[in-house]
């Protein structure tokens, strides 16, 4: 059952005023949505958002520093909607276009591009928190998919509402491909067991930072010190997904999965057959250990061992399976004890059994399902979050919710229903903010994931909540927002002006709040890795698949064991590389690192951008940045046939997107010597700009 | 496991420039813009670089600095484990092969396998009383290494704390500088704190730093003179954006990227040391060669001023200390490192450097009195031995005892993060006062336990 706009309302205005109680004042972003006009005074700005952000500017006593040159806002448009930078012939067209409609063109050229949802699935993944590794998440394998179906829903422009839904409950929605989309709730399990409960909590926590912009997680131990969430709130939300479970789906044909079998059932007989003898020899001493180790317990528990499981009580049972670790005779124990004759004779029995191969298994994808015990079992309040620790009982809920909600469609569908309702306040003020972040570089809300108290306040509230409507208004279609953003003059402003209205608009406004000229930005560690293998041609677009390990750096221990399949081309775009945690194995490569990428394990709002001297040694000296410089150059070479000041022209225009200014042109020639073979030089220096790594 | 602290992130973003930028850490760190919050412990503080002392997998303290009576073996005890299984059971203790020796005027007994640690004993406090939670490996060394006990909430280090405090004496080098193979990479890591905290590897050998030098066919000529055409394909750009304070940032990381191979080469190469030195420090000597190397490291580093060096020693996975099956497996790790660590104190001393540098030794936690049916011991996690040495801390001593096998520790109880409160009190820091909010809540890196161990302080 949707519940109807008049319950939202009532359950909205109610939690308000629970929380309005003790709380300082009214939450902003819990106010309704209303749609603002757009000011009278603008209305004869083409795009609604500038007549907001020049109200503001007025108001303010700002003035913009006008528009971005044509082949910096070229540069800007491509890597913020592709993450690539135009190629020469791309960029050249464009600045030869004086058609009106001609940044429209590629605008759309671009979200038209698959290489669009590659683009916007990272950002979304380090919301999310996709990891290849994650200590002992069952689900690595195959988690890949999930990557997969995100830059395919983004592509087809699945509505915002919709990719949400899938990802809280595709394997309930009924659309065959949004079980990919449930790798999301699955990447939360740290075992398969999950007896720590990871699975819910991590959906309970990532789902309010990331689709309603709550912080709930200190109320996992205790009430929200500044929000209005409560300790029964989050376990009343954490109720929702109590009774979800790790499902695993085998993806292959029935024929597949048939020959799969026959294989298996011959590989095991064949096993048994090998086996026997070798069980021959260890048994004798397997029990003499087992005995040894038995007489070892207290007198009492030796006594509940040493019956048959039938005889045992519920609490014995208890006891019994306490011990099973402790009872366990592995081989390591069993041949320390062998005659250096019977551990020959053990070590050749074992070479024949591991001289049979087993099938190789098919691949696999880990989804999740609802457990039917866990949907009849009572839901608990667990006291500093510990499983073994349950206090009083809840029932299924979330925040804000009024005391009875019908969850007769289903705990996560309802949740859902009320989450995406275009009544919801946080859902679509959220959305259109990270897209406004993912644009200019800063939310209107610069706590992406906080719209609590302790988060930062809209810097343009109007703007914001109309962005909201609007999106609303448009279905929830995100690229329909992103052709209005980046289409406004805003969007289309110049990073820097004359130096006067710079200084008069930092002294109002210091940190740019009011977007007086578009932020500088230094760009994303898999951005300056995809630019450094396009311009030297290297880079491998093809969009989907598993992830690529990035060399000798993930090393440490159990490199192999630890991380699995992994893809042997490792020139694909930096989203491809693959990263986790792991407290024995190094998993984030160091370029990623170096360069602010998380490892994956929590959600992240928003990089860093650090400037340091090993992002700078990086670029100087790394094999690959020096090898890419090298096929560059290569690539310069052959293209200029010999004309240097070409290859200079060349090389500007691939990795800058804009050919060099007439001094630049005359130091990288004087730095040439004429020696064609300098272009090794030059084209590395292109790599080390800092105009190279920033989006203007 | 639970997560007290999952608050989210702090908005960190640009931080570096706006604490004033350094080399992989602030040139003032915290402690300047805090000092009147009284973060800064008065008086001037007794060390000066910390050399942390780490052996990846949980030293037998039984073995080595804790001997027990041996008349007890076989007694049966009540224990609990076998590794991560927390079962009740009985064991008997098993005897210790190793004899003890009183050493120096303090008289303090060192087993057999750290013969060269007892002569230099009297230097010394040794802490027969640590304890900590944790009885596997992996959350161990966490809980070690950053005072928590959930690694989901992404903690730093003690080393990144200590960089976050002080920020860098050198601005050529490293603030805080990690040797060897480490049990957990979070013992590497900055976490809330910045990657720019986290540690940066060191090896004893050409290249010490990844991408210190250009790979080969690049001369050192050749990239003078492309590092001066860069400066001039820069100029248009950095006066373009002289606003922006990460531009200006980022033609002094190349500058300070630029010092760094100027320095940190000369740092590692020990051609210049003479023979006494090297073999003080057991270089060129078989199996003491590898770690002697690193301790040299470690004193010619913090003559440059670096703050924290850690070094692991037998990392990778559970840790080669990890003697379950049989105590002997000790006995050449106990070779490779006894030498060189006496080495480092004998040199510091020598150079009237010990007094300023304190020297840790550590591991996850210690070793049962009892077996797993085996010549091994299992995790104790309930009382085992740390000691110090130099740094203002009282040379010679003991403090505290375990119980009359070595199982818990009974007298004058100190938790993990004592040992952290007393490293941070050393450098002048007030452990309850270093703070670092994430999500407007304050988080310590000191949490629990008593407080810096006063006794065994000067």
């Amino acid at each position: 059952m949707r519940l109807s706009k008049l319950s939202i309302l009532i359950l909205l205005a109610a939690g308000a005023a629970a929380w309005a109680a003790g709380s300082r004042e009214k939450l902003w972003s819990l106010k309704p949505v209303v749609r603002p006009e757009i000011p009278s005074a603008f209305s004869n700005e083409k795009n609604p958002i500038d007549a907001f952000v020049r109200k503001r500017q007025q108001e303010k006593g700002l003035k913009s520093v006008g528009p971005a040159e044509k082949a910096t806002l070229l540069r800007r448009l491509y890597l913020d909607l592709t993450g690539l930078p135009p190629s020469v012939p791309e960029a050249k067209a464009f600045l030869q276009d004086n058609s009106p409609d001609a940044y429209e063109k590629v605008v759309d050229r671009l979200l038209a591009s698959e290489q669009h949802g590659v683009r916007y699935a990272r950002h979304w993944l380090d919301v999310l928190r996709y990891a290849d590794v994650d200590g002992g998440m069952p689900s690595d394998v195959g988690l890949y998919h999930w990557r997969d179906w995100m830059i395919s829903a983004l592509n087809r422009d699945l509505p915002y509402d919709r990719f949400v839904r899938a990802q809280i409950a595709g394997d309930v929605s009924g659309e065959a491909d949004e079980i990919f989309a449930t790798g999301f709730l699955a990447r939360g399990a740290q075992s398969m067991e999950d007896k720590e409960q990871d699975l819910a909590f991590n959906a309970v926590e990532t789902v309010s930072l990331a689709f309603a912009g709550m912080t709930v997680g200190c109320a996992r131990c205790h009430d929200h010190m500044f929000d209005p969430i409560s300790q029964r709130d989050f376990y009343s939300m954490k109720a929702l997904f109590d009774p979800l479970v790790l499902d695993k789906k085998t993806l292959a044909t029935a024929g597949q999965i048939f020959a799969y079998a026959r294989a298996k059932d011959q590989y095991e007989k064949q096993k048994a057959i090998l086996e026997a003898p070798l069980n021959e020899l260890t048994a004798p001493y397997k029990k003499r250990l087992l005995e040894e180790r038995i007489t070892m317990l207290p007198p009492d528990v030796q006594a509940i061992i040493r019956k048959t499981e039938k005889e045992r009580s519920p609490e014995e049972r208890k006891i019994a399976d306490d011990y099973a670790p402790v009872l366990r005779i592995d081989t390591k124990k069993i041949l320390e004890v062998l005659s250096p004759e019977e551990r020959a004779r053990h070590a050749e029995l074992l070479k024949t059994v591991q001289a049979l191969k087993e099938p190789p298994e098919l691949p696999v994808f880990w989804a999740v399902r609802e457990d039917s015990k866990k949907i009849e079992a009572k839901n608990h309040i667990l006291l500093v979050g510990d499983p073994e620790k349950p206090g009083a009982e809840v029932t299924p809920g979330f925040p804000f919710s009024p005391a009875k909600v019908d969850f007769g469609a289903g705990r996560r569908q309802t949740f859902v229903n009320w989450l995406t309702d275009p009544e919801n306040p946080l859902f679509a003020r959220v959305a259109v903010n990270r897209l406004w972040q993912w644009h200019f570089g800063e939310g209107l809300v610069a706590t992406a994931n906080d719209f609590g108290y302790v988060g930062d306040k809209p810097s343009n509230p109007e703007l914001l909540d109309w962005l909201a409507s609007e999106f609303i208004a448009r279905k929830y279609s995100m690229k329909e927002m992103h052709r209005l953003i980046v289409t406004s003059e805003a969007y289309k402003t110049a990073s820097i002006g004359p130096a006067d209205l710079m200084e008069s608009n930092s002294k109002i406004d210091p940190r740019n709040l009011y977007l007086t000229r578009f932020h500088l930005e230094r760009l994303e560690a898999e951005v300056i890795h995809d630019l450094i293998y396009s311009v030297s041609g290297e880079l491998d677009p093809t969009v989907g698949g598993m992830s690529f390990r990035d060399g000798p750096e993930q090393k440490w221990t159990g490199g192999d064991k630890v991380i699995g399949d992994y893809d042997t081309r490792t020139n694909r775009r930096g989203i491809y590389m693959g990263r986790g945690y792991h407290g024995d194995a190094d998993l984030l490569p160091a370029f990623l690192q170096t360069f602010d990428a998380e490892d994956g394990r929590r959600t992240c709002p928003r990089r860093n951008q650090t400037v340091t001297a090993p992002q700078a040694l990086a670029l100087m000296n790394s094999p690959m940045v020096v090898e890419h410089a090298n096929q560059f150059a290569a690539r310069l070479r052959k293209q200029s046939a010999g004309n240097l000041a070409g290859a200079v022209e060349l090389g500007y225009l691939t990795a800058l997107s804009r050919p060099p200014s007439p001094k630049e042109r005359d130091a990288a020639l004087s730095y040439i010597r004429q020696d064609p073979k300098r272009l090794d030089g030059f084209a590395w220096m292109l790599l080390n700009l800092d105009e190279f790594v920033y989006q203007q | 496991m639970n997560n007290p602290f999952p608050c989210g992130r702090i908005a960190r973003r640009k931080f570096l420039f706006e604490a004033g930028l350094g080399f992989f850490g602030t040139a003032m760190g915290y402690l300047w813009s805090q000092e009147r919050e009284g973060v800064r412990l008065p008086g001037n503080a007794p060390a000066k670089t910390v050399i942390f002392l780490f052996m990846c997998g949980g030293v037998s303290h039984i073995d080595t600095f804790d001997p027990k009576d041996n008349k007890l073996a076989g007694k049966m005890i009540e224990a609990v484990g076998f590794g991560d299984n927390m079962a009740k059971m009985v064991r008997p203790v098993i005897p210790c092969q190793r004899k003890f020796t009183p050493y120096g005027k303090s008289g303090i007994p060192v087993s057999d396998w750290f013969p060269h640690v007892g002569s230099v004993i009297d230097n010394i406090a040794v802490v027969r009383s640590m304890f900590c939670h944790e009885t596997a490996h992996s959350p161990a060394v966490i809980e070690m290494a950053t005072g928590h006990r959930d690694r989901f909430a992404d903690h730093p280090t003690l080393g990144a704390w200590v960089s976050y405090a002080l920020g860098t004496a050198n601005q050529n080098l490293p603030t805080f500088v990690h040797m060897g193979r480490p049990s957990s990479t979070t013992q590497l890591n900055g976490g809330y704190l910045g990657a720019t905290y986290s540690a940066t590897p060191f090896r004893a050998g050409d290249t010490p730093i990844d991408n210190l030098v250009p790979p080969k066919g690049v001369s050192r000529a050749e990239r003078d003179e492309q590092m001066k055409t860069l400066m001039e394909l820069n100029r248009e750009f950095r006066q373009r954006y002289t606003i922006d304070s990460e531009v200006s940032a980022r033609l002094k990381s190349y500058q300070l990227a630029a010092r760094m191979q100027m320095e940190a080469p000369g740092v590692v190469d020990l051609s210049g040391e003479p023979k006494h030195v090297l073999d003080l420090y057991g270089i060129g000597q078989g199996e003491t060669d590898a770690f002697g190397r690193q301790l040299l490291l470690a004193r010619r580093l913090t003559e440059k001023g670096v703050r924290f060096i850690q070094v692991c020693h037998a990392g990778g996975g559970n840790g080669a200390w990890d003697a379950h099956s049989d105590m002997a497996s000790h006995e050449p790790l106990c070779r490779q490192v006894d030498k060189p660590i006496a080495g480092l104190i004998s040199d510091l001393k020598q150079r009237g450097m010990l007094d300023n540098t304190l020297v840790v030794f550590a591991s996850e936690f210690g070793r049962t009195p009892w077996s797993q049916n085996t010549k091994g011991r299992d995790h104790n996690p309930r009382g085992f031995t740390s000691w110090l040495a130099g740094g203002g801390v009282k040379p010679g001593i003991v403090h505290g005892a375990t119980d009359d096998v070595g199982y818990h520790a009974v007298e004058k109880r100190q938790y993990i993060s004592d040992l952290q409160a007393t490293i941070l009190h050393q450098m002048g820091i007030d452990h309850t006062k270093m703070t670092f909010a994430v999500n407007k809540r304050p988080i310590k890196l000191v949490e629990e336990g008593f407080g810096p161990i006063k006794e065994i302080l000067i």
